[in-house]
């Protein structure tokens, strides 16, 4: 059972040999770790060994960097919690971001920052790659990944008109680009409507699918009518979000209170 | 396979063919007859570039040149590396886009402030390429975004002329990788160097 609270993840104690109150080797660790947000670090070490008392518990295998917003990263909490993935987070606050430390360590001095052991990823489309190719959500073959970059560098370019609308123009576009969204809705509805198992590409869901999930969702919130006209997409959204583990995260308190973006609107 | 009738968005795919030396097909569409709406209809997303290998056909100039990458070796030696690739080709995206943005929306207003502005996209690039060994950007092989950001880079030297003066790595970068012999058949060939590098006729 995994849950998903405060940002963090931990595997209930009852999965573990060693339980919470007679790990003594690790409990005071685990109580620093619980204040900093990490205890899944301990959990997922005693998922490893134990029976064997350490000097040290390992780190989450992943961790993410962001402001205390979905953004986007909400495809990639989607994907993580749909394959039963832990994820640690460090999230940052405008205040220490305006700081400039942290903005000057990024390679491209922006957030999201991931990282998976010793990798450093910056580029949130480069992330939902490297977690679907981990994952068995990149297509069976050579042909499906080409098919699912395309569809998700579509599902892209939707996000950033998306992303102008709620940062550049919210009050004057808001209607317009609703108005507009048909035209953009329209290419997936009919690529949908022809699959045969509801996915983008091929059999079974790949990154592209948790990335558009995502967006309709974001636009659902924009523009309350947007997938009246479109039946495919609108059982396509429910299907993915009746997933045991995505209705889990989507109900989580602490993912439910998450600003969709950075300046509150939405 | 590619219906474009100038080198937007495809400059970088032609430069890993040609490097990998495979053919190209080009069904080139005018203006006026995208305007007739029968092509673009037909289109998945409505745009062009299409790209056909085979049965596959394929939009997205991204999707194209990690297909292309995939099939011949420039998509890194491990996982790893492809991720890494993958994050330094949504970097030259991100600015490709910027410098789209001012080409066909602002080019007479903001081409001052965005060549002022341009060094600061281009540090990121200057670090990483002057601290790695082979010269490219992720490990010690030519990948897809190398391709990308070098067509990219060759776009900015004739935007803002000075662009690449106090980058010595990135100086470098694209003189190496335009000494390649393929890469430099084909920028010296006439039918790749008569191609306006955009739609609307601004650079």
């Amino acid at each position: 059972m995994t849950h998903w609270q405060s940002g963090m993840s931990f595997v209930a104690a009852t999965q573990f040999a060693c339980k919470e109150g007679a790990c003594m080797t690790h409990q005071k660790k685990r109580q620093v770790l619980y204040k900093e947000r990490r205890a899944s670090f301990c959990a997922l070490h005693c998922l490893k060994q134990p029976s064997l008392p350490t000097l040290f518990c390992t780190m989450a295998p992943y961790t993410l960097t962001y402001f205390p917003v979905k953004g986007r990263c909400g495809a990639l909490k989607m994907m993580l919690a749909d394959n039963g993935q832990q994820l640690k987070e460090n999230v940052v606050s405008i205040e220490e971001w305006m700081k400039g430390d942290l903005k000057g360590s990024c390679l491209f001095g922006q957030l999201p920052k991931f990282e998976d052991g010793d990798l450093v990823l910056y580029q949130s489309n480069a992330m939902l790659r490297h977690l679907g190719r981990k994952h068995g959500a990149y297509g069976k073959k050579d042909c499906e990944a080409s098919l699912i970059d395309m569809m998700n560098d579509s599902v892209e370019d939707l996000r950033l008109k998306y992303i102008k609308l709620i940062y550049q123009e919210y009050e004057t576009g808001k209607e317009a680009y609703c108005k507009d969204l048909p035209n953009h809705l329209k290419p997936f509805e009919s690529i949908l409507s022809k699959s045969k198992s509801g996915f983008l590409v091929g059999d079974q869901i790949s990154f592209a699918d948790y990335n558009l999930f995502d967006l309709l969702l974001n636009h659902k919130v924009l523009c309350s009518a947007s997938l009246d006209s479109f039946p495919a997409l609108k059982s396509y959204v429910d299907k993915i979000a009746a997933r045991p583990k995505i209705k889990a995260l989507l109900e989580c308190e602490n993912f439910k209170k998450l600003p969709i973006n950075g300046n509150g609107k939405q | 396979n590619i219906p474009y009738g100038n080198l937007f968005l495809c400059g970088a795919l032609k430069m890993i063919l040609a490097d990998n030396e495979q053919k190209l097909k080009e069904n080139l569409v005018s203006r006026e007859e995208w305007m007739k709406g029968d092509k673009k209809g037909s289109c998945l997303f409505g745009q062009l570039p299409i790209f056909e290998d085979g049965d596959l056909v394929l939009y997205q100039s991204n999707a194209i040149l990690r297909h292309v990458g995939r099939k011949h070796g420039a998509y890194g030696k491990n996982d790893c590396e492809a991720s890494l690739i993958d994050m330094m080709n949504d970097s030259v995206e991100d600015l490709r886009l910027k410098y789209i943005k001012l080409i066909y929306q602002e080019y007479e207003t903001g081409k001052e402030a965005y060549c002022k502005d341009l060094p600061n996209h281009l540090k990121p690039f200057e670090s990483i390429l002057s601290k790695s060994k082979s010269g490219f950007l992720v490990g010690d092989q030519i990948s897809f975004a190398d391709y990308n950001l070098f067509d990219l880079l060759l776009n900015n030297k004739v935007l803002c002329s000075a662009s690449l003066d106090s980058f010595p790595t990135l100086k470098s970068y694209v003189d190496k990788i335009a000494a390649r012999p393929k890469i430099k058949a084909l920028l010296e060939c006439e039918n790749f160097k008569k191609l306006p590098i955009n739609g609307n006729g601004k650079q």
